[in-house]
C-alpha cells in the first residue's frame, strides 16, 4: 500500500465512448486497476473537450454524445505503475497517459490487504488446468451477481477466457434444491463457471477466489489443450 | 470455512426426456446423489448436441420438445464416488458418464 513520500500520478485521458474487447474501455480500466491491487482511482467525466482528432466533444445536445472526454486517475509507486504500463497502454488505444511525480502527505487508510501481482498473459498450449467455480446465482459480491464479479475478475486477470452456465437443477452444501423457473422469477439458479489456463494462472487466481467466494466448491482437473486461437479485436475507438 | 480435498467429478450426459421410475432421469440422480448423503450435484441443459443415437437436438425458441441434452455433475470424495457408480449402472439406459480426477476446495459459511 502506498506511504508518505514519492509516487506517481497516472492521468488517462479517453473519449467514453472507447471500447476494449467489447466493453467500454473506462470500466474495463478500472477493474484491470481494481483487481490488480491498486490502491484507489477516479474516474471523471468531461463536459467538453477535444483530442487529437481535434473534434470538440459536448455535452450540448442533451446527453446524445457518447464522445465526452474521461480522465482516470490513480496514484501508485512507481514500480507498480512500471509492472501496469504496458497493459494499460494497449488498453487506452488511441487514448493519451501522461505521468506526474507527486508527493503524498498522507496515504489513505487501508481497510484490506493487497493481492499478489499475477503474472502477463501467456499463450497456453498442451497441459493446462481447467477450473470450475459453483456458486449459486443469488450470491452476491459487494454489490454485483458474484458470477459476474467473478467473470470481471478473472478478465482483468487476463485468464484466458471463462464461461457461466446455469443449471436446471441443483444442490450444494446447504442441500437446499435450486431448480429453475419458467419466466426467470427466481434467480436462485445453480451456477457454473468454467475457465480453462495455465496452472500457474489459475494458481495466482485462487487467492481472489478465497476473497470473493464465501460458499460453493471449486475444482481444478488436468485437461489437455487441443486449439486456443482467437481472432485479433480491434482497441480503442468505436466508430458509430 | 475452507477444505481442500482430493476427489472425482462424474459428467453424466444423457437427454432431457430420459426416465427413471416415471420421473425425469436427471431429477432421479439428483435424489439418489442426495440420498446417498453426495456433496452436491448440479444439472445443465445443452442448447444443441447429439449423442450414440445420432440424433441432432436444436433448442429452438418456443419449442415444445423435451428431448434437450442434460448433463449432471457430481463432484466428491472417490469413495463417495463408489457408492453412487452402482446406482447409475442401474438407472441409466442410454448415455455416458465422464470421470476425471480433480482438487478440490469446497467453501462453506456456517449456518
Amino acid at each position: 500500500m502506498l506511504s508518505s513520500g514519492k509516487a506517481v500520478k497516472v492521468s488517462i485521458y479517453l473519449s467514453e465512448g472507447a471500447t476494449h474487447h467489447g466493453a467500454s474501455t473506462y470500466s474495463s480500466i478500472l477493474d484491470f486497476l481494481f483487481f490488480r491491487g491498486v490502491s484507489g482511482a477516479t474516474v471523471l467525466k468531461g463536459v467538453a473537450g477535444f483530442g487529437a482528432d481535434h473534434h470538440m466533444h459536448s455535452a450540448n445536445f442533451v446527453e446524445i454524445s457518447d464522445h465526452l472526454p474521461m480522465k482516470i486517475e490513480f496514484i501508485e509507486t512507481r514500480e507498480k505503475i512500471d509492472e501496469l504500463l504496458g497493459k494499460l497502454e494497449e488498453m487506452v488505444g488511441s487514448g493519451m497517459i501522461e505521468f506526474q511525480e507527486t508527493t503524498i502527505a498522507k496515504p489513505a487508510q487501508v481497510s484490506k490487504s493487497k493481492k499478489a501481482p499475477v503474472s502477463e498473459h501467456v499463450r497456453i498450449e498442451g497441459k493446462a488446468k481447467l477450473m470450475r467455480i459453483y456458486i449459486g446465482e443469488s450470491d452476491r459480491w459487494h454489490d454485483q451477481p458474484l458470477h459476474e464479479a467473478l467473470l470481471r475478475a478473472m478478465r482483468a486477470n487476463d485468464l484466458a477466457g471463462a464461461t457461466v452456465y446455469r443449471g436446471i437443477l441443483g444442490y450444494g452444501a446447504h442441500r437446499r434444491v435450486h431448480k429453475e423457473k419458467p419466466l426467470h422469477l427466481s434467480h436462485d439458479s445453480s451456477i457454473m463457471l468454467s475457465v480453462i489456463d495455465t496452472e500457474e494462472k489459475l494458481q495466482a487466481f485462487l487467492p481472489l477466489v478465497d476473497q470473493m467466494v464465501q460458499e460453493g466448491l471449486v475444482v481444478l482437473s488436468d485437461v489437455d489443450i487441443i486449439k486456443y486461437s482467437h481472432r485479433a479485436m480491434e482497441t480503442g475507438e468505436s466508430k458509430e | 470455512m475452507k477444505e481442500q480435498f482430493q476427489g472425482r467429478m462424474l459428467r453424466i450426459h444423457f437427454t432431457e426426456d430420459d426416465k427413471w421410475q416415471g420421473e425425469p432421469l436427471y431429477k432421479a440422480i439428483v435424489a439418489k446423489c442426495m440420498e446417498l448423503g453426495l456433496g452436491g450435484a448440479t444439472v445443465f441443459r445443452g442448447v444443441e448436441g447429439f449423442g450414440a443415437s445420432a440424433r441432432i437436438y436444436h433448442a429452438r425458441s418456443l419449442s415444445i420438445s423435451k428431448n434437450a441434452p442434460v448433463m449432471v455433475t457430481v463432484i466428491d470424495t472417490e469413495e463417495q464416488i463408489q457408492k453412487l457408480i452402482p446406482h447409475l449402472d442401474q438407472m441409466i439406459e442410454g448415455g455416458l458418464i465422464a470421470s476425471s480426477r480433480v482438487e478440490g476446495i469446497r467453501y462453506t459459511r456456517p449456518e
